[in-house]
């Protein structure tokens, strides 16, 4: 072990064996690291003004409007249907755009793919940037740029899927063992064929299984998008709450939790088949 | 051609009818949803903005970006939205530990853990801006609301990835102690919780990275944090504090983003 | 008739290590020849030479009539065409079957759609089940690779070569990750292909008994010379001691940093 800073503070403890060899126990860091949280937790704490007497005094507030969309409004359902499917196409559509987008972003960020470390950090740094900014803000700047409407919400479902896909697929083609591409250019195959028959078979199940998941995950997110004038199931959400139609909005949430349900169960199916 | 190979050759699996047959959902699919997005293309005055918030982001308001000392600058809802994100963390990964509990197959009944996983699946499948507004309605506007939102949120996923850990203990360490003698106490102190421990604390840190990308969206239903300020900027078109915000974020998350890998590859690793 | 012909090859690392020095050599067609030495010795590019995974600085290497240093693009991958190579850690694609593992041997002579969809002709399944069959492993065909043993994914990696149909197949430490009784099982594969086919094989190997046993021919490496080349039955403990060198030059195994917890 290396002697760090902390070990010049906290000197380690030398035990003395009985054939005269010496073993140093370097200090835990652990009351160290316990302490930094409790400090954060405590600055958070006062910055945020979190008052648990409230939860006891004025939670019922929040089981007051949970009671409230009991009974769901059934009438309601046939309004659900229409900002649903736009839902549903929305995620559909930006993660299948962004899944393709994926591939040459992820190959022109692995090392191993393309030989040239600045075009790798630079498609690197380009997906970390895309990815730090979360989807309701790209929606809401879509919104601005492509107007109201399920194009906006699409294109930040687009954006949200190209940089998780890409950046996951080039931390998984940058660990490929390149055991067979060798063997296969020992055989006489160009260096495209055995990237076909090497590094493809060996990628495209994560990367399927990979494209399902952020699919899934779409769907919700594509359901608040709606919030900022992005489309779909939200701007319905948005509304209701607006209107405290609170049977509405039960509505809404139970049939959401239904198709978010029935999507990840197949999903899950495929996903389990894929590994 | 021998035979074992003629007879190898006729027992080829075919799965050509298996993938042309998902080949075509997707296929439908695709077209059903293009047929639901409007393809707009840009909005009349779509390029306008698009380059407004490019320039806005090139010459941010610097005095707003390195505003350290009133609560409205950039540096202070930052400080805010780390808080709300830490505390959230926090509350949820202590939330989750008897929820996983409950949900592990290998610790309770089939049946308890079946029905605790339904349960977690639709807390998690209510977006989180619902829950906002409902908790709005318990504290009044402002990051307290934002913490309790997080909390809840956070739960799903955690508890999920506690669960894999609860799963894939190292049962070998066990046997071992049981070959030493140690009892049920000593198993749990010396063979179980050094194990669960360092791996909670990394899928935590984890997650923290996570609702720190979601706490920006809270303030867009008044929850605190950096989210509010941005939308009032857009829609009044301040693009220099559009700028100034979005730099400030994307520094914060990736500057989060590095530390917490750093944090949990020493946490894996020693 | 001769096969392969070292004349004065010298092989220099960009970061100076001299892996190759002055090696003539000449290995009839048919032949089956052990590569020993320490670790580092140079064997491993002794080998890789051959099908030109890595290129010579000095001399000329002479496969099969072909002057290997002065092939080009196109030409170099037709050369290994007739070449296979076997590897330590079998470098086989784990995530896919057996039998598509094998086929893959065949993509260059595949038409251009062929080879995008990866759609063989029943002609080449043909092929390559024989080879799985010569290698005793024909029940495994449509099994993915990472359900099998060490033993069975390095006959698979064998069939591959098979498949292949080279006049030469390069062996870079086969057996070192397998088990005793599993490596007698890969190397007695080998032997019966040498007899079988009249290919010549090249193995570099660790195991000096292993060695001795199957080969027809000894050759030892020392710091990138060939320091014994014979017949193994003419090995002997001396022959041995000047290619392992004595006791005093192996590495210390009671260094310091070990020792430390």
């Amino acid at each position: 072990m290396r002697e760090t800073v902390y070990d010049k503070i906290f000197k380690p403890k030398t035990y003395t064996l009985s054939n005269g060899k010496e073993v140093k126990q370097h200090a835990s860091r652990m009351p160290f690291i316990l302490l930094i949280v409790l400090f954060i937790t405590i600055v958070s704490w006062e910055v945020t003004g979190v008052d648990l007497s409230m939860i006891r005094t004025r939670g019922y507030q929040f089981i007051v409007i949970l009671l409230a969309m009991f009974p769901p409004n059934l009438n309601f359902m046939s309004n659900v249907w229409g900002p649903l499917f736009d839902t549903i196409q929305m995620s559909l559509l930006g993660s299948i755009a962004g899944a393709l987008l994926a591939i040459p972003f992820a190959l022109l960020s692995s090392s191993n793919i393309i030989r040239n470390q600045l075009l790798n950090g630079f498609f690197k740094l380009f997906l970390s940037i895309l990815r730090t900014l979360p989807t309701l803000v790209t929606a809401l700047i879509a919104t601005f740029i492509f107007g109201l409407g399920t194009m906006a919400g699409t294109v930040a479902i687009f954006i949200f899927t190209l940089s998780y896909i890409g950046k996951l697929m080039y931390e998984h083609i940058e660990n490929v063992d390149m055991g067979a591409f060798e063997a296969h250019e020992s055989m006489g195959l160009s260096k495209v064929e055995a990237f076909r028959y090497a590094i493809v078979p060996d990628v495209m199940p994560t990367y399927l299984s990979v494209s399902l998941y952020a699919f899934e995950g779409n769907i919700r997110y594509a359901a608040i998008l709606g919030y900022v004038g992005a489309g779909g199931v939200g701007l319905l959400l948005d509304e209701r709450l607006g209107w405290r139609d609170y049977p509405s909005v039960g509505m809404v949430l139970l049939i959401l939790m239904l198709v978010v349900f029935v999507i990840e169960r197949i999903s899950e199916y495929f996903r389990m088949k894929l590994t | 051609m021998n035979k074992a190979v003629q007879l190898q050759l006729e027992k080829e699996p075919n799965r050509k009818l298996y993938l042309s047959t998902i080949g075509i959902i997707l296929a439908a699919l695709l077209v059903w949803s293009f047929m639901g997005v409007n393809i707009t293309g840009f909005d009349p005055r779509g390029t306008q903005i698009a380059s407004n918030i490019f320039w806005g982001i090139l010459s941010p308001d610097l005095a707003f970006l390195f505003d350290f000392r009133t609560a409205g600058g950039v540096p202070y809802l930052l400080f805010e939205t780390i808080a709300i994100a830490f505390l959230g963390t926090i509350f949820g990964s202590l939330l989750a530990i008897p929820i996983s509990f409950l949900m592990s197959p290998s610790v309770v009944s089939k049946p308890v853990a079946f029905v605790t996983r339904l349960v977690v699946i639709f807390i998690r499948t209510i977006p989180s801006l619902v829950y906002g507004l409902m908790f709005i309605r318990v504290t009044g506007p402002g990051p307290y609301a934002g913490v309790l939102t997080m909390s809840l949120t956070s739960i799903g996923m955690i508890s999920r990835l506690y669960v894999d850990v609860i799963e894939n203990l190292d049962r070998g360490v066990l046997e071992a102690m049981t070959s030493m003698g140690c009892n049920t106490y000593e198993k749990i102190r010396y063979g179980i919780l050094p194990q669960l421990f360092s791996n909670f604390l990394s899928v935590t840190i984890y997650r923290y990275d996570m609702n720190l990308r979601d706490a920006t969206i809270l303030g867009l239903v008044g929850a605190g944090g950096i989210g509010a300020p941005l939308i009032f900027a857009m829609r009044s078109y301040r693009w220099n504090e559009v700028g100034s915000i979005l730099i400030g974020l994307v520094i914060l998350i990736l500057a989060v983003e590095i530390f917490s890998n750093k944090l949990r590859s020493k946490l894996v690793n020693g | 008739m001769t096969m392969i012909e070292f004349k004065n090859v010298t092989k220099t690392y960009p970061n100076g290590v001299k892996a190759l020095n002055d090696v003539n050599l000449t290995i009839d067609q048919g032949e089956f020849v052990a590569i020993i030495g320490l670790s580092g010795a140079g064997k491993s590019t002794l080998i890789r030479c051959i099908n030109r995974m890595h290129e010579i600085n000095e001399g000329t290497l002479m496969v099969n009539d072909v002057d290997v240093g002065k092939l080009k693009g196109k030409q170099v991958r037709l050369f290994r065409r007739n070449i296979g190579m076997i590897f330590q850690s079998f470098n086989l694609v784990t995530r896919t079957s057996v039998i598509n593992n094998v086929l893959i041997s065949t993509v260059p002579d595949l038409a251009w759609w062929r080879k995008v969809l990866g759609l063989f002709p029943k002609e080449k399944k043909i092929d390559a089940l024989e080879a799985l069959d010569k290698v005793g492993i024909l029940d495994k065909a449509y099994n993915r690779v990472d359900q099998l043993s060490g033993g069975q994914q390095q006959r698979v990696a064998l069939a591959r070569t098979i498949a292949q149909h080279p006049a030469i197949i390069l062996a870079d430490e086969p057996v070192a990750s397998l088990d005793p009784v599993t490596a007698k099982v890969v190397m007695d594969d080998f032997k019966k292909i040498n007899k079988e086919t009249n290919m010549s094989i090249l193995i570099n190997i660790h195991h000096v008994e292993l060695a001795l046993e199957y080969a027809d021919r000894v050759i030892g490496i020392r710091q990138g010379e060939v320091v014994y080349d014979g017949k193994s039955e003419a090995v002997t403990q001396e022959v041995l001691d000047q290619i392992y060198g004595s006791q005093a030059e192996l590495p210390k195994m009671n260094d310091p940093e070990e020792a430390e917890v």
